[in-house]
């Protein structure tokens, strides 16, 4: 408990930075935003602009700015779009569904191909598989996701004249539709994460292999599939946690760019078509947002130790 | 091998000593897979180095139809505007190479110092840079290089300050450690005493013992680095046309990739095989420099 109340606290402090970080690099653009949105043909008096100053807040000191900003966020204002003039905390709610079902699609995905892959590497004695798995691990780790995407979209079109559709489909409107639609997406952002996965839980698997409890095990006549499942699996999933938090970074990363390629509306899309049109109220909240999920799911996994392991009691 | 070298080796042992072999070689033989990584990237290399002598084409010249089949002529085809892709392909290992390396020459020289200073002085300078980084690592990767890239106007050199940034905490943390554990020791205390600078110490007897694991870092960080790259460009942040660069050729063939699949497979395939070189190469410097690491 104690720990659990000092991990949150570390958290929030890590946002704190983060939100100080995201207001210095949006600081750091030339120009105010009355300069960005009026643009350079805007003729304004100079009555005009520090009315338009006064209207954004822009005329008081950096660090009143800096209170009212995380003040107004904290109260799910996250300012308006330049573009649209729209609430941008909305926009990004809308958004984020779909990130969030990409993300979770693509780690049960990785999870269900890395899992029984780098088991089985662990415990075969077939040479074939033993290789083909690492070249699988190398190659994922090497192909870069959007080069992936490509080539699925080819090789999808040639073999079997499918095409990425044009509109999005939640799950709540058809959800065969809208899995459809994820396949794609979540394949080309499994392969890369899965590849890391299969590696750290082959390595794992064999050290766990070795151990004494799993040899007593083996002894006393329990099936080969509870000692595998029971007691080398589980002790080796520490490790491949671990790795999966470490990767959650890659993912989010990867979900920006696949879902520009495929057409996703998401955060990720979000916040690119924020960056292409200059809309940094957009550009800033999408950041925060993406970081705020970062550090949440690392939380999440560091929460899930004491749940494989209850031995680590944080102290 | 050469012949004296077998003869040697095949000799009899005169005593029950076992000779020797240098240490390299034996790696080398052991672990192949280094070696066809540190070839790949020697050859990426060489490639970014006399392409001008064997690209048959500029980088930029339009003299051909568009998006041309692969024939004698066009070993890879052209692309869209006309441009001999394989020469665009060859001039791209440059940009590559150019912007991975000086990126992580930033994060290294940024993060390794920063790391190095935190542990040897602890304390306050310690907390408050490593609370940098934390605030740094809690963003993903790619979102905190699209933002600043975008702050800062999309072009190939933000690109590199921006991957740099990024980066740097992965190499102030490495460097941190080894550098906690060292300065307690009774060699430093020794220097302190005779009266060595603190820079001095530093640089004598503290980076030396981080050396290693910032070598594999730096190897491993080139991967992630042209990784990076190579999407920033294709996302069309960071190098900007006509510059050949693979993330770049790769989003303009997305258009076309229907029509001419070639062009949008090949430089996909520089990236993967250039970044497959730089994994396999750190990996096998990993076991050969710090085998105390676990391999992933």
């Amino acid at each position: 408990m104690r720990y659990l109340a000092r991990r949150l606290l570390w958290t929030l402090a890590a946002l704190v930075g983060v939100s100080l970080l995201i207001f210095v690099l949006v600081r750091l653009i030339p120009g105010t935003i009355v300069e960005v949105t009026t643009g350079i043909e805007g003729q304004l008096s100079p009555q005009q602009r520090l009315d338009l100053l006064r209207s954004f807040g822009l005329d008081r000191p950096l660090p009143v700015q800096y209170a009212l900003w995380l003040w107004n966020m904290l109260q799910g204002n996250f300012g308006w779009s330049f573009r649209t003039a729209q609430p941008v905390a909305g926009l990004l709610v809308s958004r984020l569904p779909i990130t969030v079902e990409l993300a979770v699609l693509t780690v049960i995905c990785v999870t269900l191909i890395g899992l029984p892959l780098g088991v089985a590497a662990s415990i075969t004695r077939s040479v074939r598989l033993k290789t083909f798995v690492q070249v699988i691990g190398l190659v994922g780790l090497s192909v870069p996701n959007f080069w992936a995407s490509i080539v699925l979209i080819i090789v999808a079109s040639f073999a079997f004249h499918w095409f990425p559709a044009l509109i999005f489909v939640t799950p709540w409107q058809d959800l065969p539709v809208n899995l459809e639609q994820m396949f794609l997406p979540v394949m080309s952002l499994a392969l890369g994460l899965a590849a890391v996965v299969l590696r750290m839980t082959r390595s794992s698997m064999l050290e766990v292999l070795g151990q004494d409890y799993v040899r007593v095990a083996q002894a006393k006549g329990l099936s080969g599939s509870i000692v595998l499942l029971r007691h080398a699996l589980r002790n080796a999933l520490i490790p491949i946690v671990t790795v999966l938090g470490l990767q959650m970074g890659t993912l989010l990363g990867g979900v920006v760019i696949t879902e520009q390629i495929f057409g996703l509306p998401g955060l990720g899309w979000t916040l690119l078509n924020g960056v292409y049109q200059r809309d940094y109220p957009v550009v800033q909240g999408a950041v925060m947002l993406f970081a705020v999920l970062f550090v949440l799911t690392n939380l999440f996994v560091d929460l899930t130790y004491t749940y494989l392991d209850p031995r680590i009691r944080y102290q | 091998m050469s012949g004296v070298e077998a003869e040697l080796r095949d000799a009899p042992r005169p005593s029950a000593w076992p000779v020797r072999r240098p240490g390299y070689r034996r790696f080398a033989r052991r672990s192949p897979v280094t070696v066809i990584g540190a070839g790949l990237v020697l050859a990426v290399v060489l490639v970014a180095l006399v392409a001008q002598i064997i690209a048959p084409y500029g980088p930029n010249s339009q003299d051909a139809q568009p998006l041309l089949r692969p024939d004698h002529r066009h070993l890879a085809g052209t692309d869209e505007l006309g441009r001999d892709e394989l020469s665009r392909l060859i001039y791209g290992a440059r940009v590559s190479l150019y912007v991975g390396g000086l990126a992580v020459s930033i994060a290294l020289a940024c993060g390794a110092t920063s790391g190095v200073l935190a542990g040897f002085y602890g304390g306050w300078v310690d907390n408050v840079t490593m609370r940098i980084m934390d605030v740094l690592f809690s963003f993903p990767a790619i979102v905190l290089a699209i933002a600043i890239t975008s702050i800062l106007r999309p072009s190939l050199t933000n690109a590199m300050i921006a991957i740099g940034i990024v980066y740097a905490p992965i190499f102030a943390r490495i460097a941190r450690g080894p550098t906690l554990a060292v300065v307690t020791l009774a060699y430093i205390e020794a220097a302190r005493a005779v009266g060595l600078p603190n820079w001095k110490i530093m640089l004598r007897h503290v980076v030396p013992n981080v050396s290693a694991p910032l070598i594999v870092q730096t190897t491993v960080s080139l991967s992630t680095a042209i990784l990076t790259e190579a999407a920033l460009s294709f996302l069309g942040l960071g190098t900007q046309p006509p510059t050949a660069s693979w993330g770049l050729m790769l989003s303009a063939a997305r258009q076309y990739m229907l029509l001419d699949p070639w062009i949008a497979v090949l430089p996909g395939a520089a990236i993967a095989l250039t970044v497959l070189g730089f994994n396999l190469l750190g990996d096998g410097l990993r076991d050969l420099l710090d085998p105390r690491i676990r391999t992933l």
